[in-house]
């Protein structure tokens, strides 16, 4: 283990939520709404059971090497090459998610203000707060996290709240119009968010008590599935299900929406601001997987080597495949639900089916 | 050729450079033959020599006094010296204490004089003890004892009569309040120690000597509260200070930042205080502390960031006031910390954040203003800055000149001179008065600092910048630890039981326990059914109970 840090299992269900939500919350609403119409708010429920899915294989396969992180033990269960190409494999996804995410949270600020910024400044900046934390190691990216979780959830709360009057309950009706098949192809779309639970298997040596994890993940899960369910009622609550489909980041455009007493106008800003704070913790919660990943496959003694370039290498990736915008939404809307999933759970559960069979590691 | 000679010299002198860095301390070891050696001896049996040596050792000490003298009557009379440091002793006392007492011995014993027989039956003064060696000896007469030297003995008897030297215990200067004790530490150790014993009555206070300086000997005393302290604290404690191998020391903000864990950062890692009340408070729940002669601050070991932002005063008031106050505070602090970088990000980039009308008036006033936000803000800044210095540096009789000349040049005649708008003066004084909000001193002047950093990260990203840049402090503020306590506890690493007494103040009877990471070894601080209740109830039940 390259990182000598420890978690509470309060702080890693802290982590596993913003890592999931900070973004997931930001694009997915809009795509699902297009499949699944005004029922989208049902579709944070089959997500969850297939996200359950991934935290009990991912969980399996860490109690099997507790020490050690996932790219550290795949040599001793593939064999040193495999192994070793498997762990070059997940350090190309981490690199890959981050620079996602970073173009994200990019394209958010620029779409919300600040058009004339170069998006390269703002990628260089917010990558190098990141980056700053993962220097500092997860410990830190944990207790950061813990300030940063109440400013995060009072930035939907406040947007929620204030939002509440414009909710017109007629958008939700008539229920299951069109039967129950759009709900599940909307959750199809979702459950590669919600597998970003296999985070797990880069953090779990770090928790302290390990028998606690399977209460991190439950809580997660959950936690999510309310946050996301509220989050998509009151857009479809607000919006009705046409509009929408056709709105780059919907809850932007719910923070737009809020006006009380003719003074709270235009708050919109500091809803992305309080939302960037969750997005650095995010980012440096990947950057860290990543940067672990890069150093079992390089086999260096610290990590924190890596850190620059993979910097400069989200950096470009980011800037190079997702310039513009079009490209991203089609990444996340028609390659992300079938390259999700094959990373998040095929992979990790073929790699514990072969520990089974080949009786590597403790016993789970 | 000049050029050669010019290198050539430089060469020498880099030689010379290195030998000096390379050469061993002087002052910290001493060889045979040096001045000071024979400090390292013991006393003889020779009273003459021994006087001898002792003035010696001092050197050319305009204020070492020998006063020799005979003891006892008839024949059988000794001779004795009495040496001590004129200044330093107190006179009355040196006269009834020890010259009265000597002059009047009528009969000496038949067995010869010893230190034993003096103590018992000759010397009045309580603070007496005995050393033989040279260097304890000077040591002693340093800090202002008197050495009593006999013939024919071996032995030296020290009698401190050390005058008390400096003020009387004053009022704090920079930790006022306005509920509470108004006594503060002073430069004097014995009287710090005396003030905290007076609110400590248990023999659980312990008070360790420990000494810092090469030449300059200075007391450090160690307190903490036995069974209660963090483990292993102690330990840590002495070992960092035994550490520091230096001339001397002359104020405790040196050894704060020879002990400190973050050598780098720019927050101050230990606290300090000069209230006797806030370091007692602190010692109950499992701190510990240093205190110093010479110096009215105290260091509170370990040190917190909310420790820093909280006064004494907290607990003297009503709860209610007290977390009305603390989360002002905080609303103090984000403003000292970010005030101008806001109004330069809102005014630079994000004007839509105003309320229209309002944007109209900010717009209209910064018409004639020549400037961008960010020179506008750092002009200001900067001579208010200046300002606050030289307010405290200079004479209290001009303090007058510097406030008119702060208020009407810098406010009022800025603005009508079209150097900066009425909207940045009223920012920049917002500022500068949340600032002053913030009880503890360190904390408010890094805030000063970091204001810079963020008014120039908002300038280029605007509130972005902000967000990236209050990214990297937390990310900073949660890496740091004070002797192994997280700098941010109770807030990250989160114990949420000790959120009752961080962003407010629960009622006194509430907080049952002591911090978590912090007073673990004694969880408990009061009873738990302290809540106080109207009589009619209490007296009821006490009557009931009666009858049965």
């Amino acid at each position: 283990m390259l990182d000598q840090g420890r978690i509470s299992s309060v702080q890693l269900f802290l982590l596993l939520v913003i890592a999931e939500a900070a973004t997931a919350f930001l694009y997915a609403p809009s795509d699902v709404i297009k499949m699944a119409g005004r029922d989208s708010w049902l579709t944070s429920v089959i997500p969850t059971i297939s996200g359950l899915v991934v935290a009990v294989v991912c969980i399996a396969l860490a109690k099997r090497f507790p020490q050690q992180v996932f790219t550290e033990y795949l040599p001793q269960i593939l064999g040193k090459i495999p192994g070793k190409i498997l762990a070059g494999v997940y350090t190309a996804v981490f690199i890959h998610l981050s620079s996602v995410i970073m173009n994200q949270s990019s394209a958010f600020i620029h779409v919300a203000f600040l058009r004339e910024t170069p998006l390269v400044a703002l990628e260089i900046i917010i990558g190098l707060a990141s980056i700053y934390g993962v220097y500092l190691g997860i410990e830190v990216i944990a207790r950061q996290n813990e300030l940063v979780w109440p400013v995060w959830v009072l930035s939907i709360f406040i947007i929620i709240l204030l939002v509440a009057e414009s909710i017109n309950p007629d958008n939700f009706r008539p229920f299951l119009e069109k039967g129950i098949m759009p709900v599940i192809k909307g959750s199809a779309l979702f459950s590669s968010f919600r597998g970003e639970v296999f985070l797990l298997l880069m953090l779990y040596p770090y928790l302290n008590k390990k028998e606690d994890v399977y209460k991190s993940a439950v809580y997660h899960l959950l936690t999510t599935a309310v946050l996301l369910g509220i989050i998509t009622a009151a857009i479809i609550g607000v919006f009705g299900e046409l509009i929408p489909v056709y709105m780059v980041f919907p809850i932007y455009n719910l923070a737009r929406y809020i006006s009380l007493a003719r003074f709270v106008e235009r708050i919109q800003i500091l809803i992305v601001v309080m939302w960037m704070f969750g997005v650095i913790v995010k980012l440096a919660v990947f950057y860290h997987s990543a940067a672990i990943a890069a150093a079992n496959t390089l086999g260096l003694k610290n990590y924190r080597l890596t850190l620059l370039p993979i910097l400069a290498g989200t950096i470009i990736i980011s800037r190079l495949f997702y310039g513009d915008h079009l490209s991203l939404t089609h990444f996340l809307s028609h390659i992300f639900p079938y390259y999700g999933p094959v990373v998040e759970l095929v992979i990790p559960a073929l790699v514990l089916l072969i520990a089974v069979i080949l009786k590597k590691g403790g016993k789970s | 050729m000049e050029s050669w000679e010019n290198m050539i010299s430089f060469l020498r002198w880099l030689g010379k450079l290195l030998k000096h860095m390379t050469a061993e301390p002087t002052g910290a070891l001493l060889k045979p033959g040096d001045p000071g050696y024979q400090e390292a001896h013991t006393l003889t049996t020779n009273l003459d020599k021994n006087i001898k040596i002792i003035t010696e050792i001092f050197g050319l000490s305009d204020d070492l006094m020998v006063r020799g003298m005979k003891i006892g009557r008839g024949k059988k009379q000794v001779r004795v010296a009495v040496i001590y440091l004129d200044p330093l002793i107190n006179h009355t006392r040196l006269q009834q204490g020890l010259m009265h007492c000597l002059q009047t011995i009528d009969h000496l014993p038949s067995m010869g004089v010893t230190t034993e027989w003096l103590i018992n039956n000759a010397l009045s003064d309580g603070r007496v003890i005995e050393k033989k060696s040279f260097v304890e000896i000077t040591d002693e007469i340093n800090r202002g004892a008197a050495c009593l030297l006999i013939e024919g003995l071996d032995q030296a008897l020290l009698i401190r009569l050390a005058e008390k030297i400096g003020r009387a215990v004053e009022g704090p200067v920079t930790e006022n309040v306005s509920k509470g004790a108004h006594d503060a530490f002073n430069e004097d150790v014995r009287t710090n120690i005396a003030l905290l014993r007076k609110r400590l009555h248990t023999t659980r206070l312990a008070v360790e000597n420990l000494q810092i300086g090469e030449l300059t000997k200075t007391e450090v005393k160690l307190v903490y509260l036995k069974g209660y302290v963090i483990e292993g604290l102690v330990d840590e404690i002495k070992s960092r200070v035994r550490r520091i191998r230096i001339d001397g020391i002359v104020d405790s903000g040196q050894v704060e930042e020879l002990i400190q864990d973050s050598a780098f950062s720019l927050f101050s890692l230990l606290d300090s205080t000069e209230r006797p009340d806030k370091l007692a408070a602190n010692l109950l729940e499992g701190k510990a502390g240093l205190l110093f002669d010479n110096t009215p601050i105290a260091i509170i070991i370990p040190g917190t960031l909310i420790n820093q932002i909280q006064s004494p005063e907290d607990y003297y008031q009503r709860y209610w006031f007290s977390s009305w106050i603390r989360v002002l505070r905080w609303l103090a602090l984000l403003t000292a910390l970010l005030g101008p970088s806001l109004w330069i990000a809102i005014i630079t980039f994000h004007q839509e954040l105003l309320p229209t009308e309002l944007l109209m008036t900010i717009l209209v006033t910064r018409e004639g203003v020549p400037f961008p936000g960010l020179v506008e803000a750092l002009i200001m800044e900067l001579s208010l800055e200046v300002l606050r210095e030289a307010g405290l540096r200079l004479p209290q009789t001009f303090g007058q000149t510097i406030s008119i000349v702060g208020a009407v040049v810098l406010g009022q005649a800025a603005v009508s001179a079209g150097l900066a708008s009425p909207g940045m003066v009223i920012v920049v004084a917002l500022t500068a008065i949340a600032s002053f909000v913030i009880p503890t001193q360190p904390l408010s002047n890094t805030i000063r600092i970091l204001r810079f950093p963020f008014m120039l990260l908002a300038a280029s990203f605007g509130l972005i910048g902000i967000i990236v840049g209050f990214s990297i402090l937390t990310y900073h503020l949660c890496s740091l630890r004070s002797y192994g306590i997280p700098f941010l506890s109770p807030l990250a690493p989160l114990s949420f039981g000790d959120l009752k007494d961080t962003l407010i103040r629960a009622p006194i009877w509430k907080m049952l326990f002591r911090p978590r990471l912090i007073g673990y070894r004694e969880p408990q601080r009061q009873n738990p059914d302290q809540r106080p209740h109207p009589p009619s109830r209490k007296g009821k039940k006490f009557i009931r109970r009666r009858k049965q």
